[in-house]
């Protein structure tokens, strides 16, 4: 009941924040002293007065921005997100096109970050101070400080490029035709299918951007793990059953383990928000198409809707993420449900 | 634990290398990556340049081009006669065509089709301007009604909006060609789910958004089938990602390579890398009013700045294949001189005419220019070169950015820039089109130059426009640009290249400003 009551809780927050963001990004995207017309019409198209005034017209461009304010409101109410002006069809239905395709790869991205993150930070607080921890110290501090675009054009340069033994770019081979669409998620929807070989061609191809976009949250991970770890390490529950003669790995993964994890939960919950909000470097030198790509293009023509439309995303993405962490820390600690 | 990492790689790399002949075999299909910028599949709607990729494909049109140079050149159409006063055209229309659909291509479609791109009011309906209406003579004779006599008209008819649609599937689908189709249209959503409702050789078959259009083969093509059964045209934004996708027989066709990817190609077995100049034409404008021009509205300056200019670093810049236009004629449209020798340049000479001009000193000026990067090459590079070209002159250019959305459009629009780069493409592949720059045309409204400060200059665009026999109006177009050769407040300084890269299996792969690249002439080879 408690957790029901949290729930619907969070999501009352969740309306609220949505409304904030949706009006906080409208003001700015006319605030910007910057002009969709010249964005959107070619250069012969802008000098003929009638063609740019029927234009604001279509858009609603020529009302004052209130008014325009208060009809997107009204659209928001039916969950109708606008029509995009770059491409003249339903937001939603363009954020449902390309959702998928950005899920599906930070899903895999955020469990490699997750796994191997937890697993570094692991070897890293057990070794403390070997070269083994200095080796993994490195890597996550590279994972967050290298530059995402340098890293996906390396990995391609030397994995697909040199080497030949990783696929190149988009989400599936030329030679398989693109999953019927039941999930979007092309690997899940080749089981679907029951075709194992393109599901697995849709995973391989998952590989590459995968890691370069698993490097950043995977080096965050690795840090709060191993602090976190070492931090209860030092706690005398831990030095006892170490006292007692408990094996070392047994000691973290039941006991040490448990309670290290919820600040690690906090960080795959906002690297998991934030890879969901479409990354445009990776999504571009992939050919992945994405929320990023489509966030960018939208950007590039002033296409107000659409940038309305994925921030609005990006925020409920958040808000969701962040409702099934504060859940997972009552799973993961009781004392967090009983409010202790 | 050594044996365990040791079995979960050879595992895994046994799992990469089984699929990757996967991903390797692509068969007799061509796969083309390319940055394209297409929004809509509707014919009557379609203006972005990368759309005729599609079109061309999938569509028919009246007329075509099948060199630039050449002009428009009859496809449906079997032949074009000219009333005398050019203000009406009767064009026969083959009787052996049919669309995919296997109806046949009747007079009354060509009405459709193009009206329904007029009356649609959207961005390439400017193309249909010219056309009060159209009648139907009988099923394989159509007469346009013209409100100007146009040397333009056939040109105009091979754009790729003028494609010729279905009409009696397209009625069906809510398509209309009535004056009030801008409101009453509802095709385009039919259209943008991947339907293609022409005669061309190839039909879409699959559209992903952003993503991948799959062209593959009509069977009811009424001309000779291609050697190529399926084209893939897959989304790749970046000129990296093409040239290693190139290297891995991912794709056959590199659309967008870089001076910098053409170099890292040089020399790898099995791809050809090609090089064309485009239409895109870099230019320099001054404007004629003193009040916003200053220094740069006196003819004199301007020779001298045209003078002072370097072209050749310019294309050096710009990369190879890139050459500096004599006029506003691109070299490659129909009737246009021959490119400027970058040795125009003189420099002794230009300080000499600024003298004469008053300005022995030369002068400091402002020159907003905008974030644009035609061809991938910004004109703050172009900017930040004349800079240092007129700074040999004495002339100091305060270089200011402004977003082309963020003002600098309005302001170029309207007219209100003094001194600045831009750059231009024309809008179908017809001489015509870059008459614009003369006094009066809407470009050379942008630089103040009105109709009235040369009306000798200004009445030869109705002359050219209006003069239906072509080599009259090839002429008449050498003179044009033999007049503005060294006059006027325009400078084109640099014909932008192309580069694209392609397996060496392929023959007949061009790059063309009409169809960015004719998929109907690409064979593999034998």
């Amino acid at each position: 009941m408690d957790t029901l009551k949290f729930i619907v809780k969070r999501i009352i927050y969740l309306l609220i924040l949505l409304l904030g963001v949706a009006t906080i990004v409208f003001i700015l995207t006319r605030l910007v002293p910057t002009d969709p017309v010249a964005a959107n019409l070619s250069q012969r198209n802008l000098s003929d007065p009638e063609i740019v005034a029927a234009f604001r017209q279509k858009w609603g461009l020529d009302k004052p921005i209130w008014e325009q304010f208060i009809i997107y409101l009204k659209g928001l109410l039916r969950l109708d997100f606008g029509t995009s002006i770059r491409t003249s069809k339903p937001v939603l239905d363009e954020l449902k096109r390309c959702f998928p395709a950005t899920f599906e790869l930070s899903l895999f991205a955020i469990i490699i970050a997750t796994v191997f993150g937890i697993l570094f930070g692991i070897i890293s607080a057990l070794k403390r101070n070997s070269w083994l921890d200095q080796l993994v110290r490195a890597i996550s501090v590279a994972g967050v400080s290298v530059p995402t675009f340098w890293l996906a054009l390396l990995l391609l340069y030397f994995f697909y490029y040199k080497l030949g033994i990783a696929p190149g770019t988009g989400r599936i081979s030329k030679s398989f035709d693109a999953p019927a669409a039941v999930t979007g998620l092309y690997v899940i929807d080749s089981l679907l299918e029951g075709d194992p070989a393109k599901a697995w061609d849709c995973l391989s191809h998952l590989i590459l951007p995968g890691c370069v976009l698993a490097a950043f949250t995977m080096g965050l991970i690795t840090r709060t793990a191993r602090s976190n770890l070492l931090e209860v390490i030092s706690t005398d529950y831990i030095r006892t059953a170490r006292a007692k003669g408990m094996a070392n790995i047994r000691l973290i993964l039941h006991h040490a383990l448990g309670n290290a994890l919820i600040p690690v939960l906090t960080v795959v919950g906002l690297g998991f928000g934030n890879l969901l909000g479409g990354t445009v470097l990776v999504e571009t030198i992939f050919s992945w198409p994405g929320v990023g790509q489509f966030a960018y293009e939208s950007v590039t023509k002033l296409d107000s809707p659409g940038i309305i439309g994925v921030a609005i995303l990006i925020a409920l993405n958040y808000g969701i993420i962040n409702t099934i962490v504060d859940i997972l820390y009552g799973v993961i600690d009781p004392r967090v449900r009983s409010g202790v | 634990m050594k044996k365990k990492l040791l079995t979960v790689t050879a595992v895994t790399a046994a799992l990469l290398a089984s699929s990757q002949a996967a991903w390797a075999a692509t068969g007799d299909q061509v796969v083309i990556g390319a940055q394209t910028d297409i929004v809509t599949l509707d014919p009557g709607r379609c203006y972005e340049p990368y759309a005729n990729l599609f079109l061309r494909a999938c569509y028919d049109t009246l007329y075509e081009f099948r060199n630039d140079a050449d002009g428009a050149q009859p496809m449906l159409a079997t032949g074009c006669e000219f009333s005398e006063d050019g203000l009406t055209a009767t064009i026969t229309i083959r009787d052996d065509a049919v669309f995919a659909s296997g109806n046949p291509v009747t007079a009354e479609d060509v009405k459709f089709s193009i009206m329904r791109c007029k009356n649609l009011k959207d961005n390439p309906s400017f193309i249909c301007d010219v056309i009060d209406s159209i009648d139907v003579v009988d099923d394989h004779t159509v007469q346009f009604n013209l409100n100007t006599p146009d040397s333009s008209f056939t040109s105009k008819l091979a754009y790729c909006s003028m494609s010729i649609i279905d009409s009696t599937l397209a009625k069906e689908q809510g398509a209309t060609d009535a004056e009030d189709a801008a409101t009453t249209d509802t095709a385009k959503e039919f259209f943008d789910a991947g339907a293609s409702l022409g005669s061309g050789p190839y039909q879409i078959t699959s559209y992903l958004p952003d993503e991948e259009f799959v062209l593959e083969q009509n069977e009811n093509y009424y001309g000779e089938a291609s050697s190529i059964p399926k084209y893939i045209i897959q989304e790749m934004d970046d000129a990296n990602t093409q040239m290693m996708s190139l290297t891995q027989d991912d794709i056959q066709i590199a659309l967008n390579l870089s001076e910098d990817t053409v170099s890292e190609l040089e020399g790898t077995d099995g791809v050809d890398v090609l090089s064309f100049p485009t239409m895109t034409m870099g230019f320099v404008f001054m404007n004629m009013d003193e009040s916003l021009g200053g220094p740069v509205s006196d003819p004199k300056v301007q020779q001298a700045i045209r003078l002072a200019i370097d072209y050749a670093g310019i294309q050096q810049i710009v990369g190879d294949g890139s050459l500096t236009p004599l006029s506003y004629v691109q070299v490659g449209l129909l009737g246009a001189l021959d490119a400027r020798d970058p040795s125009y340049t003189d420099v002794e000479k230009a300080k000499e005419l600024l003298a004469e001009a008053g300005y022995p000193d030369g002068f400091e000026i402002d020159f907003p220019c905008c974030t644009l990067a035609p061809e991938g090459i910004p004109l703050t590079d172009l900017a930040v070169k004349l800079a240092d070209d007129l700074s040999k002159i004495g002339i100091t250019l305060n270089i200011q950015t402004v977003d082309w959305t963020g003002g600098y459009a309005e302001d170029y629009r309207d007219g209100k820039l003094g001194f600045s780069v831009m750059y231009w493409s024309p809008d179908y592949q017809d001489p015509n089109a870059e008459l614009e720059f003369l006094p009066g045309g809407i470009v050379g409204l942008r630089s103040g130059w009105a109709a009235e400060m040369d009306q000798e200059l200004a009445d030869m665009k109705g002359q050219i426009v209006s003069e239906l026999d072509q080599d009259a109006r090839v002429e008449k177009l050498k003179e044009m640009q033999e007049k503005t050769a060294e006059y006027g407040p325009f400078i084109p300084i640099v014909q932008y290249p192309k580069y694209m890269g392609v397996t060496s299996q392929l023959t007949g792969v061009e790059f063309s400003d009409s169809y960015r690249m004719d998929v109907r002439t690409i064979e593999w080879a034998e």
